[in-house]
């Protein structure tokens, strides 16, 4: 009997914390598609908003830059970070530790230092702000994830495998090739995914490193939300997250969290 | 085919050294057991032949060859692993084509050799299965069959039976020996069951803390262990320490047994030790003696592994295999001599 | 040192180097900069000079209004992870020893997927429901419950990976050994997901005192912190060395004590 409520308790605490988390989503959703421009009941049901995007100029404009550097930012992050990865995890050597070390705190330090040390340091040396800079800041924050993906794949086979294919005659490169990168090649594209959606949602460095006048997507609706509320924001951040959710979707199919498998 | 030769091999690894001064011969066709227990080097001396491991001293030459300087791909030899290392993304045909692949051998005649080894391994109709949906046993096949297709000069097996269970593991040794017949590669094996090596291989050697602590046939050194070591790693093995004088050792609990050589410490084995109890008579050549009570005997069917205890023999008692001839067990508390024949003391350092 | 281990050190840096060489461009060396700049009396940019001066070190410890701003961050650090984690554990619990199969997986994915999603547009989802008649907007209680919103989902990860890697076999030996479940719990369970419990911590605080987003968007005037501090200053006041001053010490405190849960963390990778 016991057991039949705790049971019972149990699994309405965790609908609880669905609840909760989802709560805000939902409510900004159910807004974006509201009539009333004041977030005000009752529902009516209205693509108003969602048309008005096509006609924010300012709204595409930066889409299309956050588009623009999420694609960059994934590849030059996938490639420089799967070749870390390999570098670090096919041999074993006196420096891996430390070199495993400095991936932390790009992770771990708060974005916001990170971005305003960036900002310090592009003006000093005349890098300068904008999307270039931008680039250069959001391949850093992805890079240790890439890496991180990618590595616990590699550890998980081993050197083992290219050492077979070496006892077989294959060269290092053919090795690679037709052994390791077949093997990491879901990791690869999970890590791939990842980038992506860091740098398409990333705002904190984006925020610092943004010229006037130039923006990405999330800079724009942080600027929007700090003058005032216009219901277009409901209706883009409803497409955003229903764009960052469905790429996560799409990586915990190929990459298992929470340490199962 | 090919003989390899050792030569003064060193390999350290920061303080330790993980093989010193090694010099092995290996035949050409033979199956050659590499023995010791975790640690001992084994390991490294293997992947040092393949070429995953450069020695920091000494060389290694294949049929008078050095290939020290020769990186793994370039050596020709085939390796299975401990894990079998099977391509996960490949077909079982796929794998076992891949050398032959990177040898640009491929299509019908790829196709017509991979058959070959199938057959050879006796996994005939796998060819599309992928390594997830194989047993134990079977990926073990797969791995071998990869590595022989390529006709290696040497064939490295690291613990290639260490995963399976025990029929298994019986039925595999069978087969390998019959396969390794049949191709008359070179065969290198590193294990540290040593009733495994005893059964498989040519030639043994023992390997511990980086050395070669003795190498030779089964028999030799199973009959002729060189060192306590070797004695009590090939085997059970009673070890009695005392005073010489001459030809004989004077036990401390005064028994005098003839022991040919003028080591202090001898080692007997077990199966050549025979237990008489008080009422019965005692051959003559068996001159040996010791005087015990039974402890506990094992009753394991075909033979009966009795535990004796001696008077001054406080840390291990005395073991004797004995073929279970009549039938009959001798009960605990009995007591008995033990006795075997001088030939059967075998010195040992320590 | 042979050819072989030659070539494997030239392969190494090979393949490493780009993205290290990238981040000491972006990460190491701006960190650095950002050290260097703080001890300056002015940004040295645009032809101005500057002279070394630990004025604004002084200030932040001398000033009452930095050092309230720092208490608020510390404090608001101390709400959200406690608040985070009292509420992540018995959800990770569940999740890892009372939920079964795919409902499992599933289960685990629903909860994690908000926190991979738009962080910037989640804290905008609570102004919808926070403002209007719930009026909770604008006050100190929205920005924990915004942060707590953000992070919760991470606190529930790295106490299920920790709870989960326990065997339930020694659940059981407990139990065969007289423990009831609730002992069992608090003298095997509880103790070896620490682990996971002090990663959450770390993991939530370390953002949390660092975050300027959501003290901003959900606490407009209230948002007396050091996030929003330090934005201010490069953004309206252009007082940089101040600021660049105000996030070391922020950084200092992260790293201190990233390196006293050191051991912790490193467990946790693995």
């Amino acid at each position: 009997m016991a057991r039949h409520i705790t049971s019972v308790l149990a699994r309405l605490y965790l609908a609880l914390i669905l609840v909760f988390l989802y709560l805000p989503i939902v409510i900004m959703m159910t807004m974006a598609f509201n009539t009333s421009p004041l977030y005000e009941f009752p529902f009516e049901f209205n693509l108003i908003w969602f048309k008005a995007l096509i006609s924010n100029e300012r709204l595409l404009l930066s889409s299309l830059n956050s588009l623009m550097i999420a694609l960059a930012n994934t590849l030059v992050a996938t490639v420089l970070g799967t070749m870390a990865a390999l570098g670090l995890n096919r041999y074993e050597f006196r420096a891996r530790p430390l070199l495993e070390l400095l991936l932390l705190p790009p992770i771990t330090i708060p974005w916001l230092i990170i971005g305003v040390s960036m900002l310090i340091f592009f003006y000093w040396t005349g890098i300068g702000r904008g999307l270039h800079s931008i680039l250069l800041g959001h391949v850093a924050l992805s890079l240790p994830y890439v890496i991180i993906v990618v590595g616990t794949r590699l550890k998980t086979y081993g050197p083992t495998l290219e050492e077979a294919a070496a006892t077989l005659g294959a060269k290092p490169s053919q090795a690679f090739w037709r052994v390791t990168f077949p093997v990491l090649a879901p990791s690869i594209m999970a890590a791939a995914l990842f980038a992506f959606a860091v740098s398409f949602d990333q705002f904190v460095i984006s925020y610092f490193l943004a010229p006037p006048g130039v923006s990405t997507l999330p800079v724009e609706i942080y600027t929007s939300i700090r003058k005032g509320f216009t219901p277009e924001i409901n209706a883009i951040s409803t497409l955003i997250i229903l764009v960052s959710m469905g790429i996560m979707l799409v990586v915990a199919r190929y990459y298992r969290f929470g340490g199962e498998r | 085919m090919s003989r390899v030769d050792l030569e003064h091999v060193s390999k350290r690894y920061a303080a330790v050294a993980a093989l010193h001064d090694v010099s092995l011969s290996f035949r050409d066709g033979e199956f050659f057991g590499l023995l010791g227990p975790s640690g001992s080097g084994k390991t490294t001396l293997l992947r040092a032949i393949a070429g995953f491991v450069e020695p920091d001293e000494g060389s290694i030459s294949f049929d008078g060859r050095r290939v020290e300087n020769v990186p793994v791909h370039k050596r020709q030899i085939g390796m299975v692993f401990q894990n079998y290392a099977l391509f996960p993304n490949l077909t079982v045909a796929a794998n076992i084509a891949f050398g032959l692949s990177v040898r640009r051998v491929t299509g019908a005649e790829a196709g017509r050799q991979v058959s070959e080894m199938l057959e050879l391994v006796r996994l005939t109709g796998l060819n599309e299965r992928k390594p997830r949906e194989l047993s134990g046993g079977q990926q073990q096949r797969v791995a071998l069959a990869r590595a022989l297709v390529t006709r290696p000069k040497v064939l490295l097996l690291d613990e290639p039976l260490g995963a399976l269970d025990r029929r298994l593991r019986q039925e595999m040794q069978v087969e390998l020996k019959d396969i390794q017949r049949e191709t008359g590669v070179t065969t290198i094996f590193v294990t540290h069951d040593q009733e495994e090596a005893l059964t498989l291989s040519d030639r043994i050697a023992i390997i511990d803390q980086g050395r070669l602590m003795q190498m030779g046939q089964p028999r030799e050194i199973y009959e002729r262990p060189a060192t306590i070591f070797a004695a009590q790693f090939l085997g059970d093995a009673n070890i009695f320490t005392g005073k010489r004088e001459n030809d004989v050792l004077i036990l401390p609990g005064g028994e005098r047994i003839h022991a040919p050589g003028t080591a202090a410490t001898v080692v007997v084995r077990p199966e050549k030790m025979r237990v008489f109890a008080a009422s019965r008579a005692v051959p003559d050549e068996a001159s040996n003696r010791i005087e015990g009570h039974i402890t506990q005997a094992v009753y394991s069917g075909a033979s009966v592994t009795y535990h004796i205890r001696v008077a001054w023999r406080v840390d291990r008692p005395l073991l004797v295999f004995a073929q279970n001839l009549k039938g009959e067990v001798l009960t605990p508390e009995t007591s008995v001599t033990v006795a075997w024949s001088p030939e059967h003391t075998v010195p040992v350092e320590t | 040192m042979g050819g072989a281990a030659v070539r494997q050190y030239r392969g190494i840096i090979a393949l490493t180097a780009p993205a290290y060489l990238w981040l000491a461009l972006t990460v190491f060396l701006p960190l650095s900069a950002m050290v260097y700049f703080s001890f300056l009396t002015q940004a040295p940019i645009g032809g101005r000079a500057a002279e070394w001066t630990p004025a604004h070190y002084i200030a932040f410890f001398t000033k009452e209004v930095y050092w309230r701003n720092a208490w608020r961050s510390f404090e608001l650090g101390i709400y959200v992870t406690s608040l985070c984690l009292l509420f992540a554990y018995p959800a990770a619990l569940i999740l890892a020893k009372h939920v079964k199969g795919r409902w499992r997986e599933a289960l685990f994915l629903l909860v994690i997927l908000p926190f991979w999603s738009n962080a910037l547009v989640r804290t905008f989802s609570w102004t919808m429901v926070l403002r209007g008649d719930v009026g909770l907007l604008f006050t100190y209680w929205a920005i924990v419950i915004g942060l707590i919103h953000a992070y919760l989902p991470y606190a529930i990860l790295t106490c299920y990976i920790s709870l989960q890697s326990i065997d339930d076999t020694l659940i059981e030996a407990a139990r065969s050994l007289g423990a009831s479940p609730v002992q069992a719990f608090l003298r095997l369970t509880l103790p070896l997901s620490t682990p996971g419990i002090v990663a959450g911590v770390i993991l939530i605080f370390v953002p949390v005192i660092g975050s300027f987003m959501e003290p901003r968007i959900l606490g407009g005037k209230n948002a007396i912190m050091l996030g929003p501090l330090i934005e201010n200053q490069f953004t309206a006041v252009f007082n940089w060395p101040l600021g660049a001053a105000l996030s070391f010490i922020i950084l200092a405190i992260v790293l201190l004590i990233l390196l006293a849960a050191s051991p912790f963390l490193r467990r946790q990778l693995q």
